[in-house]
């Protein structure tokens, strides 16, 4: 059965970890970030040449479309570029904005920069999902609201970050227990600290080789999408766990 | 904890090659090694209720044995496809090995095509930080292919291929191990009606196993990676459970898996029903809440599974009585000898 997969924030990190493992699963994939070199980059790798895949190969088609999230039409674009792929079941909000770095602390946090945090951040996903619901409802879809710890614990310089993610994974409860009669499930992850540009940003001119590769999160991905998206619906995983849960029969 | 301290000696020839059925034994007649703070007696398994009381509560592990190897085929030849846990129908974590008793690595490249009991299928990735683990994308349930070509699960120091019935358990009933939960392999009708005339419950638990822990190879062992498994404790075994614990009394895990099982759905005061993938790591640094006691085999050397006995019973306990086992000649892995640990 043909699967389709919509990622946002795709060329680097987590986001081509995960379109390189929902490809090789024979995914229909549409990809998408600001830089097109790095998209393209990364589509090619995955399929080769052309945006097929040479008959043969498990592989599925991807489309590669560049911009940005925040951006109506673009969002559209990539709904639109589903719809074409024939469906849509699993939409990954993974782009985001760190906002200004080094980290300002909110005392003079620079209020344009955290209107753009919440653009990307909050709005576009929320876009992204009203603009994808008729495709979601009709496969029994999944979404997945890349969160982070930065949205619980308060961490000096985080705030900006943080309170995006955090308004984030209220809209993920929220449309978990909205949409389950639709049978749309909505899950928040939190994939724990890696080793990506996006962390080095937030810790400009330190080591960061302590962090372990976005890989190690692979075996919660691939749980996850083996999963029946209501079963997991409403929850906020933490991707590095020791365990990972399904709602289950409840007392 | 060093990896040091989970190293010890033991002789070769103190396996099980084959069943003890195979052995002209019943599957109750093999030896029961009874270790408690106060020592350590020499029984055989058909006499367990005598070391059990009235009220003590008994979890099993209710997961049966899949005919989970599979002749497999690619760009390396022939090779031997170990399904250890599945995903989703058509992903499956997987160690590919050249034959039962020659492990990989192979030669892999993610993307590469393969062929597994009929089915076309490709590398995935490799399991991060588990390098001779590989997850596999098949084109149809490979549960089906099983059904076809599968066999159990076996390794070189079992020489012969014995049918799937003689790696099921008297408590199997949901399909989904890689490998028999061995722990409850010596149990038959008759020790279930002694533990029933003694007073002994029994309650269960689903954790699906996957293929075989590896050696810990990290020195210090709590830095361990362990890949994730199936499990399910339901509310009426967590009630059990936490109905024997407030009034005092014991609850004993039949196999490792049932306390992982068990402590995984452990909140902090008492047992939840839960459900989900777990690779929760028991080791003396996280110590163990939920059982008193522990019904087991014999572990091999350096072994996450050594590493949770110790956390039971303490390091020292432990070596003794695996130096007294192993002066008496007691049975290692799936087919030997059982091991009832009571603290």
């Amino acid at each position: 059965m043909k699967r389709v997969a919509l990622i946002t924030g795709a060329s680097r990190g987590l986001g081509a970890v995960i379109a390189t493992l929902l490809s090789r699963q024979e995914y229909d994939l549409v990809l998408t970030a600001r830089g097109q070199e790095a998209l393209e980059q990364l589509a090619v790798s995955l399929i080769g040449y052309g945006g097929r895949p040479p008959t043969g190969t498990l592989r599925g088609k991807v489309r590669a479309i560049a911009g940005d999230v925040a951006n109506p039409a673009h969002q559209r674009a990539l709904v639109g570029a589903a719809q074409e792929l024939g469906r849509l079941d699993i939409l990954i909000n993974n782009a985001s904005d760190l906002g200004p770095s080094p980290l300002p602390p909110l005392a003079n946090y620079p209020l344009e920069a955290l209107e753009q945090v919440l653009a990307v951040n909050l709005i576009a996903p929320l876009g992204l999902i009203q603009e994808a619901l008729p495709l979601l409802k009709a496969s029994g879809g999944l979404v997945v609201n890349i969160s982070s710890d930065a949205a619980r614990v308060g961490y000096p310089g985080w705030g900006g970050y943080g309170s995006s993610k955090a308004a984030l994974d209220l809209i993920t409860l929220t449309l978990a227990n909205e949409l389950r009669d639709a049978g749309v499930g909505v899950v928040g992850v939190d994939p724990g600290d890696m080793r990506t540009d996006m962390h080095q940003q937030a810790f400009p001119g330190e080591d960061i080789s302590d962090r372990p590769s976005p890989e190690v999160t692979i075996p919660f991905w691939l749980w996850l999408f083996g999963q029946a998206p209501l079963a997991v619906s409403g929850q906020r995983y933490q991707a590095q766990a020791e365990q990972w849960e399904v709602r289950g029969e409840k007392e | 904890m060093k990896r040091s301290e989970l190293v010890f000696d033991r002789p070769g020839r103190l396996e099980a090659v084959t069943p003890p059925e195979e052995r002209g034994l019943g599957r109750d007649d093999v030896r029961l090694l009874v270790t408690t703070p106060a020592g350590h007696t020499h029984a055989h398994f058909r006499d367990l209720s005598q070391f059990l009381g009235p009220g003590d509560l008994l979890v099993a592990n209710d997961s049966a044995t899949l005919p989970a190897s599979l002749p497999a085929s690619g760009s390396v030849g022939a090779f031997t496809l170990n399904l250890s846990t599945q995903y989703e129908p058509n992903l499956w974590l997987t160690e590919p090995r050249w034959s039962p008793d020659k492990p990989g690595p192979l030669p892999i490249e993610s993307g590469d095509k393969i062929q597994v009991g009929g089915v076309s299928a490709q590398w995935v990735t490799p399991y991060p930080g588990l390098p001779a683990l590989w997850f596999v994308h098949s084109q149809s349930d490979l549960r089906e292919a099983m059904a076809r070509h599968g066999s159990p699960i076996r390794y070189g120091y079992v020489p012969q291929a014995y049918p799937l019935e003689m790696y099921q358990t008297i408590f199997s009933a949901t399909p989904g191990s890689a490998e028999m939960p061995s722990a409850a392999r010596p149990f038959t009708q008759q020790v279930l009606e002694s533990l029933r005339r003694r007073g002994v419950n029994i309650a269960r638990v689903t954790l699906h196993t996957g293929v075989s822990s590896q050696e810990v190879e990290t020195d210090d062992i709590e830095a361990e990676t362990l890949y994730p498994e199936p499990f399910k404790v339901s509310s009426s075994t967590a009630q059990a459970v936490n109905a024997a614990r407030r009034e005092g009394r014991r609850v004993i895990a039949i196999g490792t898996t049932v306390v992982r099982a068990l402590e995984s759905a452990w909140d902090g005061e008492q047992v939840q029903p839960r459900e989900g993938f777990t690779r929760l790591y028991i080791h003396p640094g996280r110590g163990m809440h939920v059982v008193q006691g522990l019904l087991t085999g014999f572990h091999d050397p350096v072994t996450s599974h050594l590493a949770m006995l110790y956390a039971l019973a303490g390091r020292d306990l432990i070596r003794e009585a695996y130096e007294e086992a192993i002066r008496e000649g007691y049975l290692w892995h799936e087919f030997g000898d059982s091991h009832l640990i009571m603290m």
